[in-house]
């Protein structure tokens, strides 16, 4: 992977995940207008939920329950996996230790934090993590005031990029990271209307599906360097 | 008692702890996660909401004592109870929470001392069941077995 790398000029796409343990309708309103949240994950996080995040993040393929039965095509995808960091920022331990459990499964390298503001310190770019996964409801900070300076930085970068367009797929590069929002608490039609794309992580995904997937997600990737 | 037994009977106990309402979903998801790599990740993750939990009662216990109680700070406690319950699968532990929140909004202080009465005695109640649990599991897997899924 690109960890360790960056030489300024190459930009990773961090995917946002954040979680929630209680979230308002107001929240969910802003979450969607600001673009925060794409998909909604209910706390606390399940093992399946887990692998569906990161199937539909990062398009990789979820191991079977036991890890003895994969699908052919799941022994690559679990290699693109392999090495992959993770940052988990939730103020409950337990939920913590839980969600963290949860990705090890995948063996990606799991960092944890308690609170919005130690996550900020290392949310600068260039990032060095694939992937956050954030409660928005913490005491200090919640998730949206944290991933608020993240949205900053993208929008930064592409205004930068404004006007520059990209060989390969012949379109602009646009920042825009996938945010999923964890949460308890939320009436299911607000959950429902919030959550089309999660509707989608709860199917089990088809082999031919995932490669489709992490095609576009490398595609997608290359097309955001900037050279 | 034999091994096959010992299994019966932790089989039979599990099953009766989702029957009661003691453990939901979630506990099993924590069993799912459980494997070669991580093969004590169960008692770990329930270790650390006891010492939460406790932590947590006392905490409540104190703030509830106080001549002007904070309700906010209470609050906050529940909160954190509810989410590393919710965790693991303490479902009862869970719903008293819900209406301990309740009686906090309210700023209903009979309300929240009979929760916190209710919550500490689903807690302990959990945490014996947890604990004999895991006491069987042990006895199988010194007798040589393996944990039946």
């Amino acid at each position: 992977m690109l960890e360790g790398k960056q030489n300024g000029q190459v930009f990773k796409l961090p995917k946002v995940i954040l979680l929630a343990t209680n979230i308002t309708n107001v929240e969910l309103e802003k979450a969607k207008a600001a673009g925060f949240a794409d998909t909604v994950i209910m706390k606390p996080m399940r093992a399946s939920m887990a692998a569906a995040c990161l199937q539909q993040v990062l398009g990789i393929g979820k191991k079977r329950q036991a890890g003895k039965n994969m699908l052919n095509g799941s022994m690559a995808l679990q290699g693109l996996l392999c090495g992959k960091k993770i940052l988990v920022v939730d103020d409950n331990m337990v939920h913590q230790r839980v969600v963290a459990g949860a990705l090890k499964k995948f063996e990606v390298a799991v960092e944890c934090r308690e609170s919005g503001k130690a996550a900020l310190k290392l949310l600068q770019l260039p990032y060095c993590f694939d992937a956050y996964f954030m409660d928005i409801q913490m005491p200090e900070m919640n998730g949206f005031e944290a991933t608020h300076p993240i949205r900053m930085m993208e929008s930064k970068a592409n205004k930068q990029m404004n006007g520059g367009m990209d060989e390969d797929s012949g379109r602009k590069g646009e920042w825009h990271v996938p945010i999923l929002a964890m949460t308890a608490d939320v009436i299911h039609a607000t959950y429902d209307a919030l959550n089309a794309g999660w509707m989608d992580v709860s199917k089990p995904f088809e082999e031919a599906k995932l490669y489709q997937v992490v095609a576009e997600f490398f595609k997608s990737t290359r097309s955001n360097c900037f050279t | 008692m034999d091994l096959v037994q010992l299994q019966r009977q932790f089989v039979d106990y599990r099953t009766s702890l989702y029957h009661e309402g003691f453990l939901d979903e979630q506990f099993t998801q924590l069993q799912e996660l459980q494997d070669e790599n991580n093969p004590d990740f169960v008692v770990e993750v329930v270790s650390l909401f006891f010492e939460d939990s406790e932590r947590l009662l006392n905490e409540l216990a104190r703030a509830l004592e106080q001549q002007s109680i904070d309700y906010k700070r209470i609050d906050a406690h529940v909160h954190q109870l509810k989410g590393s319950s919710s965790s693991i699968g303490a479902q009862r532990v869970q719903k008293v929470c819900i209406a301990f929140r309740n009686y906090c909004e309210e700023q209903n202080v009979e309300g929240c001392l009979k929760c916190l009465q209710q919550v500490r005695h689903e807690y302990s109640l959990v945490k014996t069941k947890l604990e004999s649990l895991f006491q069987l599991e042990q006895q199988i897997l010194t007798a040589g077995g393996s944990i039946p899924m």
